[in-house]
Protein backbone atom coordinates (compact mmCIF):
# COMPACT_ATOMS: atom_id res chain seq x y z
CA UNK A 1 0.00 0.00 0.00
CA UNK A 2 2.51 2.14 0.98
CA UNK A 3 4.93 1.45 -1.88
CA UNK A 4 1.56 2.40 -3.94
CA UNK A 5 1.39 5.57 -2.69
CA UNK A 6 4.69 6.11 -2.78
CA UNK A 7 4.99 5.21 -6.71
CA UNK A 8 2.09 7.46 -7.34
CA UNK A 9 3.35 10.62 -6.05
CA UNK A 10 6.55 10.38 -7.56
CA UNK A 11 5.04 9.75 -11.02
CA UNK A 12 2.98 12.63 -10.14
CA UNK A 13 5.82 14.97 -9.51
CA UNK A 14 7.48 13.38 -12.50
CA UNK A 15 4.51 14.80 -14.93
CA UNK A 16 4.64 18.06 -12.96
CA UNK A 17 8.60 18.05 -13.88
CA UNK A 18 7.70 17.28 -17.13
CA UNK A 19 5.15 19.59 -18.01
CA UNK A 20 7.23 22.64 -16.22
CA UNK A 21 10.19 21.53 -18.45
CA UNK A 22 7.85 21.51 -21.51
CA UNK A 23 6.51 24.90 -20.84
CA UNK A 24 9.90 26.20 -20.67
CA UNK A 25 10.50 24.76 -24.34
CA UNK A 26 7.51 26.16 -25.65
CA UNK A 27 8.47 29.59 -23.84
CA UNK A 28 11.51 29.07 -25.83
CA UNK A 29 9.57 28.41 -28.95
CA UNK A 30 7.86 31.60 -29.01
CA UNK A 31 11.40 33.69 -28.51
CA UNK A 32 12.75 34.81 -31.96
CA UNK A 33 15.51 31.84 -33.32
CA UNK A 34 18.67 32.99 -31.78
CA UNK A 35 21.34 31.77 -33.97
CA UNK A 36 23.22 30.07 -31.25
CA UNK A 37 20.43 27.25 -31.49
CA UNK A 38 20.08 27.36 -34.96
CA UNK A 39 23.63 26.59 -35.50
CA UNK A 40 23.55 23.27 -33.69
CA UNK A 41 20.34 21.97 -35.80
CA UNK A 42 23.01 21.75 -39.12
CA UNK A 43 25.22 18.56 -39.20
CA UNK A 44 28.24 20.77 -39.91
CA UNK A 45 27.63 24.89 -39.28
CA UNK A 46 31.32 25.57 -39.89
CA UNK A 47 32.27 23.41 -43.08
CA UNK A 48 35.14 22.18 -41.02
CA UNK A 49 34.56 18.81 -43.19
CA UNK A 50 36.70 20.73 -45.89
CA UNK A 51 39.52 21.71 -44.11
CA UNK A 52 41.45 18.35 -44.92
CA UNK A 53 41.54 15.31 -46.88
CA UNK A 54 42.01 11.53 -46.22
CA UNK A 55 45.13 12.41 -48.99
CA UNK A 56 46.37 15.09 -46.17
CA UNK A 57 46.44 12.64 -43.63
CA UNK A 58 48.30 10.15 -45.27
CA UNK A 59 50.73 12.55 -46.44
CA UNK A 60 50.95 14.54 -42.95
CA UNK A 61 52.01 10.11 -41.89
CA UNK A 62 48.69 10.38 -39.43
CA UNK A 63 48.44 6.30 -39.72
CA UNK A 64 51.40 5.33 -38.36
CA UNK A 65 51.14 3.46 -35.19
CA UNK A 66 53.43 2.18 -32.55
CA UNK A 67 54.86 -1.74 -32.60
CA UNK A 68 51.86 -3.97 -31.60
CA UNK A 69 53.72 -5.05 -28.59
CA UNK A 70 52.72 -1.75 -27.11
CA UNK A 71 48.78 -1.75 -27.93
CA UNK A 72 46.05 -0.95 -25.97
CA UNK A 73 43.26 -3.14 -26.68
CA UNK A 74 40.62 -0.52 -26.61
CA UNK A 75 42.16 1.15 -29.69
CA UNK A 76 41.22 -2.07 -31.51
CA UNK A 77 38.24 -0.46 -33.80
CA UNK A 78 40.09 2.09 -35.01
CA UNK A 79 42.78 -0.17 -36.53
CA UNK A 80 43.20 -1.01 -40.17
CA UNK A 81 45.98 -4.08 -39.18
CA UNK A 82 49.07 -4.76 -38.78
CA UNK A 83 51.41 -4.31 -41.28
CA UNK A 84 54.69 -6.50 -40.43
CA UNK A 85 54.65 -5.24 -36.31
CA UNK A 86 53.56 -1.75 -36.84
CA UNK A 87 50.06 -0.96 -36.25
CA UNK A 88 48.06 1.27 -39.44
CA UNK A 89 45.15 3.41 -38.57
CA UNK A 90 42.10 3.19 -40.59
CA UNK A 91 42.35 6.76 -41.67
CA UNK A 92 38.36 6.76 -42.64
CA UNK A 93 37.88 6.04 -39.45
CA UNK A 94 40.45 8.67 -38.15
CA UNK A 95 38.92 11.39 -40.69
CA UNK A 96 35.35 10.64 -39.37
CA UNK A 97 36.14 11.54 -35.86
CA UNK A 98 38.97 14.15 -36.79
CA UNK A 99 35.72 16.33 -37.90
CA UNK A 100 33.46 15.56 -34.97
CA UNK A 101 36.07 16.77 -32.93
CA UNK A 102 36.88 19.87 -35.23
CA UNK A 103 32.49 20.67 -35.38
CA UNK A 104 32.82 20.28 -31.37
CA UNK A 105 35.59 22.76 -31.27
CA UNK A 106 34.51 25.35 -33.65
CA UNK A 107 31.25 25.08 -31.94
CA UNK A 108 32.50 25.36 -28.46
CA UNK A 109 34.75 28.74 -29.68
CA UNK A 110 31.55 30.02 -31.55
CA UNK A 111 29.80 30.34 -27.86
CA UNK A 112 32.82 31.96 -26.46
CA UNK A 113 34.37 28.85 -24.15
CA UNK A 114 37.74 28.67 -23.17
CA UNK A 115 39.68 26.35 -25.02
CA UNK A 116 42.95 24.70 -23.61
CA UNK A 117 45.24 23.03 -25.60
CA UNK A 118 47.97 20.07 -23.76
CA UNK A 119 51.01 18.61 -25.15
CA UNK A 120 53.70 17.04 -23.16
CA UNK A 121 57.49 16.91 -24.75
CA UNK A 122 59.18 19.07 -25.39
CA UNK A 123 59.51 18.81 -29.33
CA UNK A 124 56.36 20.03 -29.94
CA UNK A 125 56.13 22.38 -26.67
CA UNK A 126 56.95 26.04 -28.79
CA UNK A 127 54.51 24.57 -31.86
CA UNK A 128 51.45 23.92 -29.75
CA UNK A 129 52.21 27.30 -27.66
CA UNK A 130 52.18 29.53 -30.71
CA UNK A 131 49.07 27.87 -31.85
CA UNK A 132 47.03 28.45 -28.91
CA UNK A 133 48.56 32.41 -28.78
CA UNK A 134 47.68 32.55 -32.62
CA UNK A 135 43.90 31.45 -32.07
CA UNK A 136 43.86 33.22 -29.03
CA UNK A 137 43.61 30.70 -26.70
CA UNK A 138 45.70 28.59 -23.74
CA UNK A 139 48.11 26.39 -23.87
CA UNK A 140 50.22 23.76 -21.12
CA UNK A 141 53.04 21.87 -22.26
CA UNK A 142 55.03 22.02 -18.85
CA UNK A 143 54.55 19.50 -16.11
CA UNK A 144 51.03 19.10 -14.67
CA UNK A 145 50.80 20.18 -11.05
CA UNK A 146 48.39 18.16 -9.49
CA UNK A 147 45.51 20.45 -7.95
CA UNK A 148 44.94 22.88 -11.44
CA UNK A 149 41.71 22.16 -11.79
CA UNK A 150 40.20 20.13 -8.88
CA UNK A 151 41.56 22.40 -6.15
CA UNK A 152 41.48 25.52 -8.28
CA UNK A 153 40.02 27.89 -5.64
CA UNK A 154 42.89 27.10 -3.02
CA UNK A 155 45.83 27.35 -5.25
CA UNK A 156 44.18 30.50 -7.05
CA UNK A 157 42.81 32.15 -4.47
CA UNK A 158 39.22 33.15 -5.81
CA UNK A 159 36.92 31.25 -7.85
CA UNK A 160 38.56 30.45 -10.92
CA UNK A 161 36.89 29.53 -14.99
CA UNK A 162 38.14 26.73 -16.10
CA UNK A 163 38.52 25.43 -18.84
CA UNK A 164 35.20 24.39 -21.44
CA UNK A 165 37.64 21.83 -23.85
CA UNK A 166 40.86 20.79 -23.05
CA UNK A 167 42.70 19.51 -26.77
CA UNK A 168 44.79 17.23 -26.01
CA UNK A 169 47.82 16.74 -28.64
CA UNK A 170 49.01 13.83 -26.80
CA UNK A 171 47.44 12.04 -24.19
CA UNK A 172 50.22 10.68 -22.24
CA UNK A 173 52.84 12.05 -20.20
CA UNK A 174 56.73 12.13 -20.29
CA UNK A 175 56.91 8.69 -18.66
CA UNK A 176 54.28 7.42 -20.83
CA UNK A 177 50.87 7.29 -18.21
CA UNK A 178 48.10 8.85 -19.18
CA UNK A 179 48.28 12.51 -18.63
CA UNK A 180 46.36 13.75 -15.17
CA UNK A 181 44.25 16.10 -16.47
CA UNK A 182 42.02 14.18 -18.55
CA UNK A 183 41.26 12.51 -15.14
CA UNK A 184 40.63 15.89 -13.93
CA UNK A 185 38.99 16.98 -16.48
CA UNK A 186 36.58 14.28 -16.29
CA UNK A 187 36.49 15.43 -12.87
CA UNK A 188 35.57 18.88 -13.11
CA UNK A 189 32.98 18.25 -16.04
CA UNK A 190 34.83 19.44 -19.13
CA UNK A 191 34.82 18.05 -22.31
CA UNK A 192 38.39 16.70 -23.40
CA UNK A 193 39.54 16.18 -27.08
CA UNK A 194 42.58 13.86 -27.41
CA UNK A 195 44.81 12.39 -30.26
CA UNK A 196 44.81 8.48 -29.44
CA UNK A 197 47.83 6.71 -30.36
CA UNK A 198 47.79 3.22 -30.71
CA UNK A 199 49.18 2.96 -27.02
CA UNK A 200 46.50 5.43 -25.41
CA UNK A 201 43.62 4.69 -23.75
CA UNK A 202 40.86 6.78 -25.13
CA UNK A 203 38.09 6.04 -22.63
CA UNK A 204 37.82 8.75 -20.55
CA UNK A 205 38.25 11.28 -23.49
CA UNK A 206 34.94 12.92 -24.36
CA UNK A 207 36.02 12.98 -28.35
CA UNK A 208 38.90 10.50 -29.37
CA UNK A 209 40.61 11.40 -32.94
CA UNK A 210 42.83 7.90 -33.58
CA UNK A 211 46.15 8.61 -35.34
CA UNK A 212 49.89 9.45 -34.79
CA UNK A 213 50.83 11.48 -32.08
CA UNK A 214 54.58 11.32 -32.34
CA UNK A 215 55.54 12.83 -35.95
CA UNK A 216 56.13 16.55 -36.36
CA UNK A 217 54.40 16.61 -39.95
CA UNK A 218 51.25 15.32 -37.43
CA UNK A 219 51.62 17.49 -35.03
CA UNK A 220 51.93 20.09 -37.26
CA UNK A 221 48.57 19.06 -39.17
CA UNK A 222 46.43 18.79 -36.38
CA UNK A 223 47.52 21.92 -34.94
CA UNK A 224 46.77 23.40 -38.47
CA UNK A 225 43.43 22.62 -38.39
CA UNK A 226 42.08 22.78 -34.57
CA UNK A 227 43.44 26.68 -34.85
CA UNK A 228 41.84 26.70 -38.51
CA UNK A 229 38.10 25.71 -36.57
CA UNK A 230 38.45 27.55 -33.65
CA UNK A 231 39.28 30.92 -35.77
CA UNK A 232 35.49 30.13 -37.90
CA UNK A 233 33.76 29.64 -34.82
CA UNK A 234 35.01 32.92 -33.78
CA UNK A 235 34.67 34.67 -37.05
CA UNK A 236 31.09 33.48 -37.39
CA UNK A 237 30.26 34.88 -33.01
CA UNK A 238 31.51 38.16 -34.22
CA UNK A 239 29.49 38.44 -37.27
CA UNK A 240 26.45 37.42 -35.90
CA UNK A 241 27.03 39.52 -32.54
CA UNK A 242 27.54 42.44 -35.02
CA UNK A 243 23.98 41.53 -37.42
CA UNK A 244 22.60 41.34 -33.12
CA UNK A 245 21.04 38.00 -34.07
CA UNK A 246 23.13 35.78 -31.30
CA UNK B 1 29.71 25.15 -8.75
CA UNK B 2 28.12 21.95 -7.82
CA UNK B 3 30.02 18.84 -9.51
CA UNK B 4 30.45 15.30 -9.17
CA UNK B 5 33.93 14.32 -9.20
CA UNK B 6 32.97 10.64 -9.61
CA UNK B 7 35.14 10.40 -13.14
CA UNK B 8 34.43 6.37 -13.10
CA UNK B 9 30.98 7.02 -12.88
CA UNK B 10 28.87 7.35 -15.91
CA UNK B 11 30.19 9.86 -18.21
CA UNK B 12 30.41 13.86 -17.79
CA UNK B 13 27.20 14.43 -19.15
CA UNK B 14 24.91 11.65 -17.53
CA UNK B 15 26.41 13.43 -14.42
CA UNK B 16 25.52 16.85 -15.52
CA UNK B 17 22.11 15.87 -16.38
CA UNK B 18 21.71 13.99 -13.38
CA UNK B 19 22.84 17.37 -11.49
CA UNK B 20 20.05 19.57 -13.39
CA UNK B 21 17.82 16.88 -12.72
CA UNK B 22 18.17 16.81 -9.20
CA UNK B 23 18.17 20.54 -9.02
CA UNK B 24 21.82 20.86 -7.92
CA UNK B 25 22.87 23.04 -11.29
CA UNK B 26 20.11 25.50 -12.73
CA UNK B 27 18.99 24.93 -16.21
CA UNK B 28 20.34 27.91 -16.94
CA UNK B 29 23.72 27.60 -15.32
CA UNK B 30 24.63 24.05 -17.38
CA UNK B 31 28.35 24.28 -18.13
CA UNK B 32 28.86 25.84 -21.90
CA UNK B 33 29.49 22.34 -23.41
CA UNK B 34 26.05 20.95 -22.82
CA UNK B 35 24.16 21.68 -26.06
CA UNK B 36 27.20 20.84 -28.44
CA UNK B 37 27.12 17.71 -26.31
CA UNK B 38 23.56 17.04 -27.11
CA UNK B 39 23.72 18.27 -30.67
CA UNK B 40 26.84 15.79 -31.50
CA UNK B 41 27.28 13.29 -29.24
CA UNK B 42 30.16 11.37 -29.38
CA UNK B 43 30.24 7.90 -31.23
CA UNK B 44 30.77 6.01 -27.81
CA UNK B 45 30.40 7.34 -24.77
CA UNK B 46 33.45 7.87 -22.66
CA UNK B 47 33.09 5.89 -19.90
CA UNK B 48 35.22 4.73 -17.57
CA UNK B 49 34.82 1.42 -17.46
CA UNK B 50 34.19 0.70 -20.82
CA UNK B 51 35.32 -2.88 -21.98
CA UNK B 52 37.81 -3.27 -24.62
CA UNK B 53 36.05 -4.63 -28.14
CA UNK B 54 36.50 -8.30 -28.45
CA UNK B 55 38.41 -8.21 -31.88
CA UNK B 56 41.68 -9.54 -33.19
CA UNK B 57 44.29 -7.65 -34.90
CA UNK B 58 43.98 -7.99 -38.48
CA UNK B 59 47.66 -8.88 -40.15
CA UNK B 60 48.53 -6.67 -43.25
CA UNK B 61 49.27 -9.04 -46.08
CA UNK B 62 49.43 -8.35 -49.97
CA UNK B 63 49.27 -11.03 -53.01
CA UNK B 64 52.58 -9.56 -54.02
CA UNK B 65 54.13 -9.89 -50.75
CA UNK B 66 55.26 -13.23 -52.01
CA UNK B 67 56.77 -11.38 -55.01
CA UNK B 68 58.37 -9.12 -53.26
CA UNK B 69 60.10 -11.68 -50.46
CA UNK B 70 61.22 -13.74 -53.52
CA UNK B 71 63.29 -10.17 -55.07
CA UNK B 72 64.47 -9.19 -51.72
CA UNK B 73 65.66 -12.66 -50.94
CA UNK B 74 67.52 -13.25 -53.70
CA UNK B 75 68.90 -9.24 -53.89
CA UNK B 76 70.83 -8.13 -50.42
CA UNK B 77 72.29 -4.88 -51.15
CA UNK B 78 69.50 -3.05 -53.74
CA UNK B 79 70.81 0.66 -51.82
CA UNK B 80 68.12 3.19 -50.23
CA UNK B 81 65.36 4.28 -51.40
CA UNK B 82 63.10 7.44 -50.56
CA UNK B 83 59.59 6.61 -49.17
CA UNK B 84 58.31 10.30 -48.85
CA UNK B 85 58.76 10.05 -52.98
CA UNK B 86 55.38 9.40 -54.54
CA UNK B 87 56.91 10.41 -58.11
CA UNK B 88 58.83 7.63 -59.40
CA UNK B 89 58.29 3.86 -58.46
CA UNK B 90 60.98 1.84 -56.89
CA UNK B 91 63.02 -1.07 -58.10
CA UNK B 92 60.73 -3.65 -56.46
CA UNK B 93 57.77 -1.64 -57.69
CA UNK B 94 59.45 -2.00 -61.12
CA UNK B 95 59.88 -5.84 -60.53
CA UNK B 96 56.59 -6.38 -59.08
CA UNK B 97 54.81 -4.71 -62.67
CA UNK B 98 57.05 -6.62 -65.06
CA UNK B 99 56.62 -10.02 -63.28
CA UNK B 100 52.90 -9.39 -63.46
CA UNK B 101 53.03 -8.47 -67.13
CA UNK B 102 55.34 -11.54 -67.81
CA UNK B 103 52.62 -13.80 -66.22
CA UNK B 104 49.96 -12.74 -67.74
CA UNK B 105 51.78 -12.93 -71.25
CA UNK B 106 53.35 -16.32 -70.97
CA UNK B 107 51.06 -18.25 -68.65
CA UNK B 108 53.20 -21.40 -68.89
CA UNK B 109 56.71 -20.45 -67.44
CA UNK B 110 57.32 -21.57 -64.00
CA UNK B 111 57.95 -19.29 -60.79
CA UNK B 112 62.06 -19.41 -60.92
CA UNK B 113 61.64 -18.50 -64.98
CA UNK B 114 59.33 -15.80 -64.51
CA UNK B 115 61.79 -14.41 -62.37
CA UNK B 116 64.79 -14.54 -64.06
CA UNK B 117 63.09 -12.67 -66.77
CA UNK B 118 62.07 -10.24 -64.75
CA UNK B 119 65.31 -9.41 -63.59
CA UNK B 120 66.34 -9.58 -67.01
CA UNK B 121 63.81 -7.12 -68.07
CA UNK B 122 64.95 -4.79 -65.37
CA UNK B 123 69.01 -5.20 -66.51
CA UNK B 124 67.61 -4.12 -70.25
CA UNK B 125 65.40 -1.19 -69.25
CA UNK B 126 68.39 0.09 -66.86
CA UNK B 127 70.90 -0.22 -69.79
CA UNK B 128 68.69 2.09 -71.83
CA UNK B 129 68.51 4.39 -68.90
CA UNK B 130 71.72 4.70 -69.01
CA UNK B 131 72.26 4.71 -72.45
CA UNK B 132 70.21 7.74 -72.94
CA UNK B 133 71.90 9.46 -70.17
CA UNK B 134 75.35 8.95 -71.47
CA UNK B 135 76.73 12.91 -72.22
CA UNK B 136 75.87 13.40 -68.27
CA UNK B 137 78.37 12.43 -65.91
CA UNK B 138 77.10 10.00 -63.46
CA UNK B 139 78.43 9.83 -60.39
CA UNK B 140 77.54 5.65 -60.18
CA UNK B 141 78.64 5.02 -63.28
CA UNK B 142 82.21 6.58 -62.38
CA UNK B 143 82.37 4.55 -59.43
CA UNK B 144 81.02 1.27 -60.83
CA UNK B 145 83.70 2.13 -63.71
CA UNK B 146 86.35 2.75 -61.40
CA UNK B 147 86.10 -0.66 -59.01
CA UNK B 148 85.33 -2.41 -62.53
CA UNK B 149 89.25 -0.91 -63.24
CA UNK B 150 90.60 -1.93 -59.86
CA UNK B 151 89.04 -5.65 -60.29
CA UNK B 152 91.27 -5.82 -63.45
CA UNK B 153 94.13 -4.47 -62.11
CA UNK B 154 94.48 -6.41 -59.11
CA UNK B 155 98.13 -7.70 -58.80
CA UNK B 156 98.10 -11.52 -58.78
CA UNK B 157 99.36 -12.42 -55.33
CA UNK B 158 100.34 -15.97 -53.81
CA UNK B 159 100.05 -16.37 -49.92
CA UNK B 160 102.78 -18.80 -50.02
CA UNK B 161 105.19 -17.36 -52.00
CA UNK B 162 104.72 -14.09 -50.25
CA UNK B 163 107.84 -14.93 -48.03
CA UNK B 164 110.17 -16.22 -50.71
CA UNK B 165 113.00 -14.18 -52.42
Amino acid sequence: MLKRINNTTFANLRSLYLSANHRQQLEQDKAPKRMRDEVLLHPDYFRVHNLFTVKDLFDARVHFGHRDGSLDEKMLPYIYGSRLGHIIFDLDKTAEYLRTALNVTAQIAYRDGVILFFNRGAQHAYLVEKTAKECGEFAHTRFWRGGIFTNSTKQFGCVTRLPDLCIFLNTLNNVLIQHTAIRDSAKMLITTIGIVDSNCNPNLLTYPVPGNDDSPTSVELYCKLFKAAILRGKEKRKEHIEQNVY
Amino acid sequence: MAGSRLEKVGTIYSRTTGLIRSGAINWADRPLWYDVYEAFPPKEEPRFDRPAPNMTLKKIFYEEDKLRAMFHRNNKHLGSSNMFNNKYKSLTQKFIEAYRKLESENPEYTEEGLYKRAIEMLRRDKEVDNRSEEEVISLSEAFREATGNRSKEKPQIDLSTIFKE
